[in-house]
Protein backbone atom coordinates (compact mmCIF):
# COMPACT_ATOMS: atom_id res chain seq x y z
CA UNK A 1 0.00 0.00 0.00
CA UNK A 2 2.94 2.50 1.21
CA UNK A 3 4.82 1.65 -1.84
CA UNK A 4 2.41 1.67 -4.26
CA UNK A 5 0.54 4.81 -3.35
CA UNK A 6 3.73 7.59 -4.30
CA UNK A 7 3.49 5.83 -7.65
CA UNK A 8 0.28 6.69 -9.43
CA UNK A 9 0.91 10.03 -7.90
CA UNK A 10 3.83 10.49 -9.44
CA UNK A 11 3.17 9.49 -12.49
CA UNK A 12 0.28 12.39 -13.01
CA UNK A 13 2.30 15.26 -11.77
CA UNK A 14 5.37 14.45 -13.74
CA UNK A 15 3.68 14.50 -17.38
CA UNK A 16 1.98 17.46 -16.33
CA UNK A 17 5.02 19.52 -14.80
CA UNK A 18 6.73 20.64 -18.00
CA UNK A 19 3.23 21.61 -19.78
CA UNK A 20 3.09 25.30 -19.20
CA UNK A 21 -0.55 25.10 -19.59
CA UNK A 22 -1.02 23.43 -16.15
CA UNK A 23 1.84 24.76 -14.32
CA UNK A 24 0.86 26.02 -10.94
CA UNK A 25 1.01 29.69 -10.36
CA UNK A 26 4.44 30.15 -8.55
CA UNK A 27 4.15 29.96 -4.73
CA UNK A 28 4.83 33.14 -3.17
CA UNK A 29 6.95 33.22 -0.44
CA UNK A 30 6.02 34.53 3.34
CA UNK A 31 2.32 33.88 3.32
CA UNK A 32 -0.11 33.79 5.35
CA UNK A 33 2.87 33.20 8.50
CA UNK A 34 3.30 36.54 8.84
CA UNK A 35 -0.59 36.69 10.60
CA UNK A 36 0.42 34.57 13.24
CA UNK A 37 1.60 37.10 15.94
CA UNK A 38 -1.43 39.11 15.31
CA UNK A 39 -3.66 36.03 15.72
CA UNK A 40 -1.65 35.04 18.48
CA UNK A 41 -1.77 38.50 20.37
CA UNK A 42 -5.50 38.31 19.81
CA UNK A 43 -5.97 34.63 20.86
CA UNK A 44 -3.97 35.44 24.47
CA UNK A 45 -5.33 38.81 25.38
CA UNK A 46 -9.07 38.51 23.99
CA UNK A 47 -9.89 34.69 23.36
CA UNK A 48 -8.23 33.30 26.54
CA UNK A 49 -10.14 35.64 28.90
CA UNK A 50 -13.09 35.46 26.81
CA UNK A 51 -13.10 31.39 27.63
CA UNK A 52 -11.75 32.12 31.30
CA UNK A 53 -15.13 33.58 32.20
CA UNK A 54 -16.41 30.46 31.95
CA UNK A 55 -13.90 28.28 33.80
CA UNK A 56 -14.37 30.96 36.98
CA UNK A 57 -17.91 30.54 36.40
CA UNK A 58 -17.44 27.22 37.74
CA UNK A 59 -15.50 27.86 40.77
CA UNK A 60 -16.39 28.66 44.20
CA UNK A 61 -14.01 31.79 44.84
CA UNK A 62 -14.82 34.20 47.53
CA UNK A 63 -12.16 36.69 46.50
CA UNK A 64 -8.64 37.13 45.44
CA UNK A 65 -6.38 35.68 48.08
CA UNK A 66 -9.18 33.01 49.22
CA UNK A 67 -8.72 28.90 48.78
CA UNK A 68 -10.50 27.96 45.07
CA UNK A 69 -13.10 25.30 44.99
CA UNK A 70 -14.92 23.47 42.55
CA UNK A 71 -18.47 24.87 42.42
CA UNK A 72 -19.88 23.35 39.06
CA UNK A 73 -23.39 24.76 39.17
CA UNK A 74 -23.72 25.54 42.28
CA UNK A 75 -23.15 29.57 41.61
CA UNK A 76 -25.87 29.40 39.21
CA UNK A 77 -27.82 28.42 41.80
CA UNK A 78 -26.82 31.27 44.10
CA UNK A 79 -27.28 33.85 41.29
CA UNK A 80 -30.96 32.58 40.32
CA UNK A 81 -31.60 32.88 43.69
CA UNK A 82 -30.32 36.38 44.69
CA UNK A 83 -32.81 38.79 44.26
CA UNK A 84 -30.33 41.87 43.09
CA UNK A 85 -29.66 39.85 40.41
CA UNK A 86 -33.55 39.96 39.34
CA UNK A 87 -33.45 43.63 39.58
CA UNK A 88 -30.60 44.49 37.36
CA UNK A 89 -32.24 41.72 34.70
CA UNK A 90 -34.95 44.26 35.01
CA UNK A 91 -33.22 47.13 34.87
CA UNK A 92 -30.79 45.79 32.02
CA UNK A 93 -34.26 45.22 30.17
CA UNK A 94 -35.75 48.51 30.92
CA UNK A 95 -32.43 50.03 29.15
CA UNK A 96 -32.17 47.93 26.52
CA UNK A 97 -36.44 47.99 25.66
CA UNK A 98 -36.08 52.05 26.01
CA UNK A 99 -32.80 52.90 24.57
CA UNK A 100 -32.27 50.09 21.66
CA UNK A 101 -36.17 51.20 19.53
CA UNK A 102 -35.93 55.18 20.22
CA UNK A 103 -32.28 55.42 19.59
CA UNK A 104 -32.43 53.24 15.83
CA UNK A 105 -35.63 54.95 15.38
CA UNK A 106 -34.17 58.48 15.88
CA UNK A 107 -30.88 58.24 14.88
CA UNK A 108 -32.51 56.81 11.02
CA UNK A 109 -35.12 59.27 10.97
CA UNK A 110 -32.27 61.88 11.78
CA UNK A 111 -29.63 60.49 9.41
CA UNK A 112 -32.24 60.68 6.67
CA UNK A 113 -32.95 63.91 7.18
CA UNK A 114 -28.88 65.10 7.15
CA UNK A 115 -29.13 62.81 4.21
CA UNK A 116 -31.42 65.30 2.25
CA UNK A 117 -28.58 68.09 3.14
CA UNK A 118 -31.11 70.97 3.88
CA UNK A 119 -29.50 74.04 5.02
CA UNK A 120 -26.93 74.30 7.91
CA UNK A 121 -26.42 70.37 7.29
CA UNK A 122 -22.80 70.58 7.49
CA UNK A 123 -23.23 72.33 11.36
CA UNK A 124 -25.21 69.41 12.19
CA UNK A 125 -23.30 66.89 10.86
CA UNK A 126 -20.28 68.40 13.10
CA UNK A 127 -22.09 68.73 15.96
CA UNK A 128 -23.61 65.62 15.67
CA UNK A 129 -20.21 63.57 16.10
CA UNK A 130 -19.26 65.53 19.20
CA UNK A 131 -20.63 62.68 21.80
CA UNK A 132 -18.45 59.99 19.75
CA UNK A 133 -15.71 62.03 20.38
CA UNK A 134 -15.61 62.34 24.32
CA UNK A 135 -14.74 59.65 26.68
CA UNK A 136 -17.22 57.97 28.77
CA UNK A 137 -15.86 59.61 32.11
CA UNK A 138 -15.95 63.21 30.36
CA UNK A 139 -19.42 62.24 29.64
CA UNK A 140 -20.49 61.03 32.66
CA UNK A 141 -18.82 64.40 34.08
CA UNK A 142 -20.68 66.42 31.77
CA UNK A 143 -24.17 64.10 32.42
CA UNK A 144 -23.19 65.20 36.49
CA UNK A 145 -23.01 68.65 35.86
CA UNK A 146 -26.33 68.69 34.52
CA UNK A 147 -27.93 66.33 36.51
CA UNK A 148 -26.27 67.12 40.20
CA UNK A 149 -28.71 69.05 42.73
CA UNK A 150 -27.26 72.01 42.13
CA UNK A 151 -26.23 71.59 38.31
CA UNK A 152 -27.52 72.62 34.81
CA UNK A 153 -31.25 70.99 34.86
CA UNK A 154 -32.10 72.21 38.39
CA UNK A 155 -30.73 75.69 37.52
CA UNK A 156 -32.80 75.75 34.46
CA UNK A 157 -36.18 74.48 36.32
CA UNK A 158 -35.80 77.52 39.06
CA UNK A 159 -34.98 80.00 36.16
CA UNK A 160 -38.40 78.97 34.31
CA UNK A 161 -40.22 79.37 37.80
CA UNK A 162 -40.84 75.71 38.01
CA UNK A 163 -38.25 75.33 41.11
CA UNK A 164 -41.03 72.76 42.65
CA UNK A 165 -39.75 70.01 40.10
CA UNK A 166 -36.01 70.33 41.09
CA UNK A 167 -34.76 66.75 41.93
CA UNK A 168 -31.88 65.05 42.93
CA UNK A 169 -32.25 63.26 39.78
CA UNK A 170 -29.02 60.60 39.84
CA UNK A 171 -29.52 60.03 43.49
CA UNK A 172 -33.21 59.35 43.39
CA UNK A 173 -34.87 55.50 43.12
CA UNK A 174 -37.55 56.84 40.50
CA UNK A 175 -35.01 58.77 38.46
CA UNK A 176 -31.55 57.21 38.28
CA UNK A 177 -32.34 54.72 35.57
CA UNK A 178 -33.49 57.08 33.21
CA UNK A 179 -30.67 59.19 33.58
CA UNK A 180 -28.63 56.61 32.78
CA UNK A 181 -31.06 55.87 29.40
CA UNK A 182 -31.09 59.66 29.17
CA UNK A 183 -27.42 59.41 28.86
CA UNK A 184 -27.39 56.66 26.04
CA UNK A 185 -29.65 58.86 23.83
CA UNK A 186 -28.15 61.82 24.24
CA UNK A 187 -24.67 60.20 23.63
CA UNK A 188 -26.32 57.96 21.09
CA UNK A 189 -28.42 59.05 18.54
CA UNK A 190 -26.36 61.94 17.44
CA UNK A 191 -23.19 59.27 16.49
CA UNK A 192 -25.67 56.75 15.04
CA UNK A 193 -27.37 58.89 12.91
CA UNK A 194 -23.91 59.86 11.13
CA UNK A 195 -23.66 56.21 10.27
CA UNK A 196 -26.96 56.13 8.69
CA UNK A 197 -26.39 59.44 7.10
CA UNK A 198 -23.38 58.20 5.62
CA UNK A 199 -25.05 54.97 4.18
CA UNK A 200 -28.48 57.20 3.14
CA UNK A 201 -25.69 59.47 0.96
CA UNK A 202 -25.07 56.69 -1.09
CA UNK A 203 -28.24 55.61 -2.04
CA UNK A 204 -29.05 57.00 -5.51
CA UNK A 205 -30.93 59.84 -5.48
CA UNK A 206 -33.39 58.92 -8.09
CA UNK A 207 -35.07 56.53 -5.74
CA UNK A 208 -36.66 59.52 -3.97
CA UNK A 209 -37.48 61.18 -6.66
CA UNK A 210 -38.91 58.43 -8.34
CA UNK A 211 -41.07 57.75 -5.47
CA UNK A 212 -41.87 61.79 -5.05
CA UNK A 213 -43.31 62.17 -8.72
CA UNK A 214 -45.74 58.80 -7.56
CA UNK A 215 -46.88 61.36 -5.09
CA UNK A 216 -45.60 59.83 -1.99
CA UNK A 217 -44.31 62.39 0.54
CA UNK A 218 -40.91 62.39 3.03
CA UNK A 219 -42.56 60.09 5.58
CA UNK A 220 -43.75 57.60 2.98
CA UNK A 221 -40.52 57.64 0.99
CA UNK A 222 -37.96 57.18 4.13
CA UNK A 223 -39.68 54.27 5.67
CA UNK A 224 -41.02 52.75 2.37
CA UNK A 225 -37.76 53.43 -0.05
CA UNK A 226 -35.01 54.29 2.27
CA UNK A 227 -35.46 52.14 4.81
CA UNK A 228 -35.59 48.82 3.22
CA UNK A 229 -32.82 49.32 0.90
CA UNK A 230 -30.20 50.37 4.18
CA UNK A 231 -32.13 47.74 5.94
CA UNK A 232 -29.39 45.50 6.52
CA UNK A 233 -27.18 48.17 7.17
CA UNK A 234 -29.73 49.27 10.00
CA UNK A 235 -29.68 45.87 11.44
CA UNK A 236 -25.46 46.10 11.68
CA UNK A 237 -25.66 49.01 13.59
CA UNK A 238 -28.35 48.12 16.24
CA UNK A 239 -26.29 45.50 16.82
CA UNK A 240 -23.82 47.37 17.80
CA UNK A 241 -25.87 49.33 20.00
CA UNK A 242 -27.14 46.85 21.43
CA UNK A 243 -23.63 45.09 22.09
CA UNK A 244 -22.13 48.66 23.41
CA UNK A 245 -25.65 49.48 25.17
CA UNK A 246 -25.55 45.93 27.15
CA UNK A 247 -21.91 45.82 27.98
CA UNK A 248 -21.34 49.10 28.48
CA UNK A 249 -23.67 50.44 31.10
CA UNK A 250 -21.21 49.68 33.58
CA UNK A 251 -19.06 52.39 33.20
CA UNK A 252 -21.87 55.01 33.17
CA UNK A 253 -23.12 53.27 36.39
CA UNK A 254 -19.92 53.09 38.24
CA UNK A 255 -19.01 56.84 37.24
CA UNK A 256 -22.86 58.34 37.74
CA UNK A 257 -25.03 56.00 40.63
CA UNK A 258 -22.67 53.24 41.52
CA UNK A 259 -25.87 51.08 41.02
CA UNK A 260 -28.02 52.79 43.57
CA UNK A 261 -30.01 53.81 45.24
CA UNK A 262 -30.59 50.60 46.38
CA UNK A 263 -30.14 48.44 43.19
CA UNK A 264 -32.48 50.67 41.41
CA UNK A 265 -30.02 51.31 38.57
CA UNK A 266 -27.56 48.02 38.96
CA UNK A 267 -27.49 46.66 35.27
CA UNK A 268 -26.31 43.16 34.66
CA UNK A 269 -23.07 44.43 33.09
CA UNK A 270 -22.11 46.23 36.13
CA UNK A 271 -23.34 43.32 38.65
CA UNK A 272 -20.18 41.50 36.84
CA UNK A 273 -17.71 44.76 37.55
CA UNK A 274 -19.09 45.22 41.34
CA UNK A 275 -18.96 41.41 42.41
CA UNK A 276 -15.77 41.36 41.23
CA UNK A 277 -13.84 44.30 42.42
CA UNK A 278 -15.96 45.62 45.17
CA UNK A 279 -17.99 42.60 47.09
CA UNK A 280 -15.01 39.92 46.01
CA UNK A 281 -17.61 37.27 44.91
CA UNK A 282 -15.79 35.94 41.88
CA UNK A 283 -17.68 32.91 40.81
CA UNK A 284 -20.46 34.54 41.33
CA UNK A 285 -19.40 37.86 39.03
CA UNK A 286 -18.18 35.59 36.10
CA UNK A 287 -21.61 33.33 36.21
CA UNK A 288 -23.66 36.49 35.57
CA UNK A 289 -20.64 37.42 33.09
CA UNK A 290 -22.06 33.83 31.10
CA UNK A 291 -25.11 34.87 31.54
CA UNK A 292 -24.49 38.51 29.77
CA UNK A 293 -22.16 36.54 27.09
CA UNK A 294 -25.32 34.20 25.89
CA UNK A 295 -27.85 37.28 26.46
CA UNK A 296 -25.88 38.93 23.35
CA UNK A 297 -25.11 36.09 21.51
CA UNK A 298 -29.12 35.70 21.68
CA UNK A 299 -29.32 39.07 21.00
CA UNK A 300 -27.22 38.92 18.08
CA UNK A 301 -28.94 36.66 16.39
CA UNK A 302 -32.63 37.45 17.23
CA UNK A 303 -31.55 41.31 15.64
CA UNK A 304 -29.64 39.98 13.07
CA UNK A 305 -33.33 37.61 11.68
CA UNK A 306 -35.16 40.80 12.36
CA UNK A 307 -33.25 42.90 9.89
CA UNK A 308 -32.69 39.93 7.43
CA UNK A 309 -32.83 41.71 3.89
CA UNK A 310 -36.14 41.04 2.61
CA UNK A 311 -36.33 41.99 -1.11
CA UNK B 1 -35.29 67.29 -3.53
CA UNK B 2 -37.47 70.06 -1.96
CA UNK B 3 -37.66 70.23 1.34
CA UNK B 4 -41.38 72.11 2.23
CA UNK B 5 -43.42 74.18 4.60
CA UNK B 6 -44.32 70.57 6.37
CA UNK B 7 -40.85 69.94 7.13
CA UNK B 8 -41.14 72.94 9.70
CA UNK B 9 -41.31 70.30 12.57
CA UNK B 10 -38.20 68.15 11.07
CA UNK B 11 -35.95 71.27 11.52
CA UNK B 12 -37.17 72.43 15.23
CA UNK B 13 -36.55 68.82 16.85
CA UNK B 14 -32.96 68.39 14.83
CA UNK B 15 -31.64 71.97 15.82
CA UNK B 16 -33.63 71.49 19.49
CA UNK B 17 -31.20 67.63 19.70
CA UNK B 18 -28.15 69.76 18.30
CA UNK B 19 -28.52 72.34 21.15
CA UNK B 20 -28.91 69.39 23.56
CA UNK B 21 -25.59 68.66 22.58
CA UNK B 22 -24.56 71.86 22.62
CA UNK B 23 -25.40 73.29 25.75
CA UNK B 24 -24.07 70.79 28.39
CA UNK B 25 -20.92 71.51 26.41
CA UNK B 26 -21.45 75.39 26.09
CA UNK B 27 -22.21 75.12 30.21
CA UNK B 28 -18.72 73.24 30.41
CA UNK B 29 -16.43 75.52 28.56
CA UNK B 30 -17.71 78.49 30.48
CA UNK B 31 -17.93 77.19 33.78
CA UNK B 32 -14.34 76.43 33.73
CA UNK B 33 -13.55 80.32 34.14
CA UNK B 34 -16.50 80.38 37.07
CA UNK B 35 -16.38 80.56 40.83
CA UNK B 36 -19.19 78.22 42.55
CA UNK B 37 -21.47 80.92 43.58
CA UNK B 38 -21.28 82.24 39.60
CA UNK B 39 -22.32 78.38 38.29
CA UNK B 40 -25.06 78.89 40.64
CA UNK B 41 -26.41 81.86 40.43
CA UNK B 42 -26.23 82.13 36.93
CA UNK B 43 -25.72 78.77 35.18
CA UNK B 44 -25.99 80.16 31.32
CA UNK B 45 -24.51 83.53 32.23
CA UNK B 46 -21.03 84.06 29.58
CA UNK B 47 -17.85 84.22 32.03
CA UNK B 48 -16.68 87.50 33.72
CA UNK B 49 -13.10 86.76 33.39
CA UNK B 50 -11.11 84.31 31.52
CA UNK B 51 -8.54 83.67 34.80
CA UNK B 52 -6.92 80.21 34.33
CA UNK B 53 -7.25 79.15 38.03
CA UNK B 54 -9.45 76.42 37.61
CA UNK B 55 -7.20 74.82 35.53
CA UNK B 56 -4.62 75.87 37.47
CA UNK B 57 -6.40 74.00 40.38
CA UNK B 58 -7.11 70.90 38.61
CA UNK B 59 -3.90 70.59 37.23
CA UNK B 60 -2.42 70.36 41.07
CA UNK B 61 -4.54 68.59 42.59
CA UNK B 62 -5.28 65.66 40.70
CA UNK B 63 -1.65 65.48 39.27
CA UNK B 64 -3.39 66.13 35.46
CA UNK B 65 -0.22 67.27 33.84
CA UNK B 66 1.73 63.73 34.86
CA UNK B 67 -1.81 61.63 34.22
CA UNK B 68 -1.72 63.59 30.11
CA UNK B 69 1.76 61.98 29.90
CA UNK B 70 0.91 58.95 30.29
CA UNK B 71 -2.02 58.75 28.61
CA UNK B 72 0.09 60.16 25.72
CA UNK B 73 2.43 57.51 26.11
CA UNK B 74 0.50 54.16 26.62
CA UNK B 75 -1.92 55.92 23.24
CA UNK B 76 1.35 56.42 21.12
CA UNK B 77 3.24 53.18 21.95
CA UNK B 78 0.12 51.09 21.80
CA UNK B 79 -0.95 52.60 18.47
CA UNK B 80 2.62 51.27 17.32
CA UNK B 81 2.58 47.75 18.24
CA UNK B 82 -0.72 47.71 17.10
CA UNK B 83 0.35 48.74 13.03
CA UNK B 84 3.39 46.50 14.11
CA UNK B 85 1.21 43.77 14.37
CA UNK B 86 -1.87 44.56 11.94
CA UNK B 87 0.50 45.23 8.99
CA UNK B 88 1.90 42.48 8.32
CA UNK B 89 -1.14 40.25 9.12
CA UNK B 90 -3.27 42.94 6.47
CA UNK B 91 -0.33 42.37 4.01
CA UNK B 92 -0.44 38.17 4.34
CA UNK B 93 -4.57 37.94 4.65
CA UNK B 94 -4.74 40.48 1.89
CA UNK B 95 -2.21 38.51 -0.88
CA UNK B 96 -2.95 35.06 0.07
CA UNK B 97 -5.72 33.06 -1.45
CA UNK B 98 -5.48 29.89 0.46
CA UNK B 99 -8.31 28.76 2.31
CA UNK B 100 -6.09 29.10 6.04
CA UNK B 101 -6.18 32.33 5.43
CA UNK B 102 -9.50 33.37 4.45
CA UNK B 103 -10.50 31.65 7.56
CA UNK B 104 -8.27 33.78 9.68
CA UNK B 105 -9.68 36.93 7.63
CA UNK B 106 -13.29 35.41 9.22
CA UNK B 107 -12.13 34.99 12.94
CA UNK B 108 -11.02 38.30 12.99
CA UNK B 109 -13.71 39.74 11.44
CA UNK B 110 -16.19 37.97 14.04
CA UNK B 111 -13.85 39.67 16.66
CA UNK B 112 -15.17 42.85 16.17
CA UNK B 113 -18.17 42.24 17.70
CA UNK B 114 -16.68 40.59 20.99
CA UNK B 115 -17.50 43.28 23.48
CA UNK B 116 -13.32 44.33 24.95
CA UNK B 117 -15.54 44.56 28.50
CA UNK B 118 -16.70 41.72 28.82
CA UNK B 119 -13.50 39.75 30.22
CA UNK B 120 -12.39 42.28 32.44
CA UNK B 121 -11.62 40.11 35.04
CA UNK B 122 -9.80 37.32 33.33
CA UNK B 123 -7.93 40.25 31.85
CA UNK B 124 -7.15 41.61 35.58
CA UNK B 125 -6.28 38.10 36.53
CA UNK B 126 -3.81 37.68 33.23
CA UNK B 127 -1.97 41.39 34.39
CA UNK B 128 -1.40 39.65 37.88
CA UNK B 129 -0.22 36.49 36.32
CA UNK B 130 2.26 38.23 34.03
CA UNK B 131 3.45 40.47 36.83
CA UNK B 132 2.59 43.21 35.05
CA UNK B 133 -0.63 44.32 37.43
CA UNK B 134 -0.29 48.14 38.01
CA UNK B 135 1.84 49.10 35.15
CA UNK B 136 1.22 50.56 31.76
CA UNK B 137 3.30 48.17 29.95
CA UNK B 138 0.47 45.86 30.17
CA UNK B 139 -1.85 48.42 28.53
CA UNK B 140 0.25 49.06 26.15
CA UNK B 141 0.53 45.28 25.50
CA UNK B 142 -3.67 44.85 25.97
CA UNK B 143 -4.71 47.54 23.77
CA UNK B 144 -3.29 46.06 20.12
CA UNK B 145 -5.30 43.28 21.13
CA UNK B 146 -8.76 44.91 21.11
CA UNK B 147 -8.19 46.85 18.02
CA UNK B 148 -6.21 44.32 16.01
CA UNK B 149 -9.94 42.71 14.27
CA UNK B 150 -10.87 45.96 13.22
CA UNK B 151 -7.12 47.52 12.25
CA UNK B 152 -6.85 44.11 10.21
CA UNK B 153 -10.09 44.08 8.37
CA UNK B 154 -9.96 47.53 7.51
CA UNK B 155 -5.78 47.56 6.34
CA UNK B 156 -6.70 43.58 4.25
CA UNK B 157 -8.99 45.96 2.38
CA UNK B 158 -6.34 48.34 1.39
CA UNK B 159 -4.08 45.59 0.63
CA UNK B 160 -5.95 43.83 -1.92
CA UNK B 161 -6.19 47.13 -4.10
CA UNK B 162 -2.09 46.95 -4.70
CA UNK B 163 -2.02 45.29 -8.29
CA UNK B 164 -0.61 41.96 -8.21
CA UNK B 165 2.13 43.15 -10.62
CA UNK B 166 3.80 45.79 -8.37
CA UNK B 167 4.82 43.01 -5.94
CA UNK B 168 5.99 40.95 -9.03
CA UNK B 169 7.99 43.28 -10.31
CA UNK B 170 9.81 44.00 -7.26
CA UNK B 171 10.83 40.49 -6.47
CA UNK B 172 12.20 40.53 -10.19
CA UNK B 173 14.66 43.09 -8.25
CA UNK B 174 15.35 40.34 -6.23
CA UNK B 175 13.23 42.21 -2.82
CA UNK B 176 12.63 40.26 -0.06
CA UNK B 177 9.01 39.71 1.56
CA UNK B 178 9.59 42.34 3.99
CA UNK B 179 10.96 44.84 1.35
CA UNK B 180 7.54 43.84 -0.65
CA UNK B 181 5.90 45.22 2.46
CA UNK B 182 7.71 48.13 3.50
CA UNK B 183 8.07 49.52 0.14
CA UNK B 184 5.18 48.47 -1.76
CA UNK B 185 2.30 47.91 -0.07
CA UNK B 186 2.97 49.82 3.01
CA UNK B 187 3.40 53.44 1.04
CA UNK B 188 -0.04 52.08 -1.03
CA UNK B 189 -1.92 51.55 2.07
CA UNK B 190 -1.11 55.04 3.57
CA UNK B 191 -5.01 56.35 3.98
CA UNK B 192 -5.92 52.73 5.16
CA UNK B 193 -3.06 53.09 7.65
CA UNK B 194 -4.19 56.92 8.81
CA UNK B 195 -8.05 55.76 9.15
CA UNK B 196 -6.44 53.20 11.56
CA UNK B 197 -4.69 55.20 13.91
CA UNK B 198 -7.28 57.73 13.84
CA UNK B 199 -9.69 55.34 15.39
CA UNK B 200 -7.96 53.59 17.60
CA UNK B 201 -6.23 56.98 18.77
CA UNK B 202 -9.87 57.65 19.83
CA UNK B 203 -10.49 54.65 21.66
CA UNK B 204 -7.14 54.33 23.38
CA UNK B 205 -7.21 57.71 24.55
CA UNK B 206 -10.57 57.59 25.72
CA UNK B 207 -10.11 54.40 27.34
CA UNK B 208 -11.37 54.26 30.82
CA UNK B 209 -12.40 50.94 32.97
CA UNK B 210 -9.30 48.67 32.14
CA UNK B 211 -7.20 51.85 32.99
CA UNK B 212 -9.25 51.85 36.18
CA UNK B 213 -8.80 48.53 37.18
CA UNK B 214 -5.41 47.38 35.80
CA UNK B 215 -2.98 50.91 36.22
CA UNK B 216 -5.23 51.46 39.39
CA UNK B 217 -5.30 54.54 41.34
CA UNK B 218 -1.47 55.23 41.60
CA UNK B 219 -1.00 58.96 40.15
CA UNK B 220 2.42 58.25 38.87
CA UNK B 221 0.75 55.49 36.52
CA UNK B 222 -2.66 56.56 35.75
CA UNK B 223 -3.87 57.88 32.88
CA UNK B 224 -6.16 61.31 32.68
CA UNK B 225 -9.06 59.30 31.54
CA UNK B 226 -8.58 57.68 35.17
CA UNK B 227 -7.53 61.08 37.09
CA UNK B 228 -10.15 62.78 35.73
CA UNK B 229 -13.05 61.33 37.62
CA UNK B 230 -10.89 61.72 41.17
CA UNK B 231 -11.93 65.41 40.58
CA UNK B 232 -14.91 65.17 42.03
CA UNK B 233 -14.06 63.10 45.15
CA UNK B 234 -10.95 65.70 45.75
CA UNK B 235 -12.96 68.87 44.78
CA UNK B 236 -15.87 67.92 46.57
CA UNK B 237 -18.65 70.54 44.62
CA UNK B 238 -15.99 72.64 42.94
CA UNK B 239 -17.62 72.63 39.82
CA UNK B 240 -15.55 75.12 38.17
CA UNK B 241 -12.43 72.61 38.70
CA UNK B 242 -14.09 69.72 37.75
CA UNK B 243 -15.76 71.26 34.29
CA UNK B 244 -12.35 72.78 34.07
CA UNK B 245 -10.54 69.21 34.16
CA UNK B 246 -12.87 67.90 31.87
CA UNK B 247 -12.32 70.43 28.90
CA UNK B 248 -8.52 69.57 29.17
CA UNK B 249 -9.27 65.96 28.43
CA UNK B 250 -10.72 66.83 25.73
CA UNK B 251 -8.82 69.50 24.23
CA UNK B 252 -6.06 66.87 22.45
CA UNK B 253 -9.41 65.28 20.95
CA UNK B 254 -10.58 68.54 20.04
CA UNK B 255 -7.98 69.69 18.15
CA UNK B 256 -7.54 66.43 16.26
CA UNK B 257 -11.13 66.58 15.56
CA UNK B 258 -11.05 69.93 14.28
CA UNK B 259 -8.50 69.49 12.11
CA UNK B 260 -9.04 66.41 10.38
CA UNK B 261 -13.02 66.53 10.60
CA UNK B 262 -13.38 64.87 7.27
CA UNK B 263 -10.95 62.22 7.51
CA UNK B 264 -12.05 61.59 11.04
CA UNK B 265 -15.97 61.08 10.03
CA UNK B 266 -14.82 58.54 7.02
CA UNK B 267 -12.63 56.59 9.68
CA UNK B 268 -15.39 56.36 12.40
CA UNK B 269 -18.03 55.90 9.81
CA UNK B 270 -15.93 52.89 8.13
CA UNK B 271 -14.80 51.77 11.72
CA UNK B 272 -18.40 51.16 13.20
CA UNK B 273 -19.91 49.52 9.89
CA UNK B 274 -16.77 47.08 8.09
CA UNK B 275 -18.15 43.30 9.09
Amino acid sequence: MTTLTPIPGGRAVHPAAPSPATAPPPRRQGGTILAVPALLWYLVFMVGPMAAIFVIAALHWPGMLQPVSFAGLGNLRTVLDDPVFWDAVRNTAVQLAVALPVMIVCAFMLGYYVAQRPPGHRVIRYLLFIPGLISTPAKAMVCYAALSPDGLLNGALKGVGLGSLTDAWLASPSTALACLIGLDLWSGIGFTAVLFAARLDGVPEELGEAAHLDGAGHWRTMWRIHFPVVRDYVGVVTMLQFLWTLFGSAQHVLLLTQGGPGTSSTTLSFLVYQKAFIAADLGYSQTVGVILFLTGLAGLLAIRRLFRQTY
Amino acid sequence: MKLGKRWLPAHVLVWTYAALLLVPLYYLLASAFKSNDEIFGRPFAPPVSFGLGNFRTAFTRADLGLAVVNSLLVTVLALALTLLLALPAAFALGRSTGRAAAALERVFSLGFLIPTFAALFPTFLLAAATGLFHTRTFMVLFLPATALPLSVVILVQFMRTVPRELEEAARLDGASTYAVLRHVHTPMCLPGIATVLLLNFLSFWNEYLYSLVIIGPDPAQRTVQVALPTLKAITGTDYGVLTAGTVLTLVPVWIVYTLLQKRMQQSLVSGAVKM
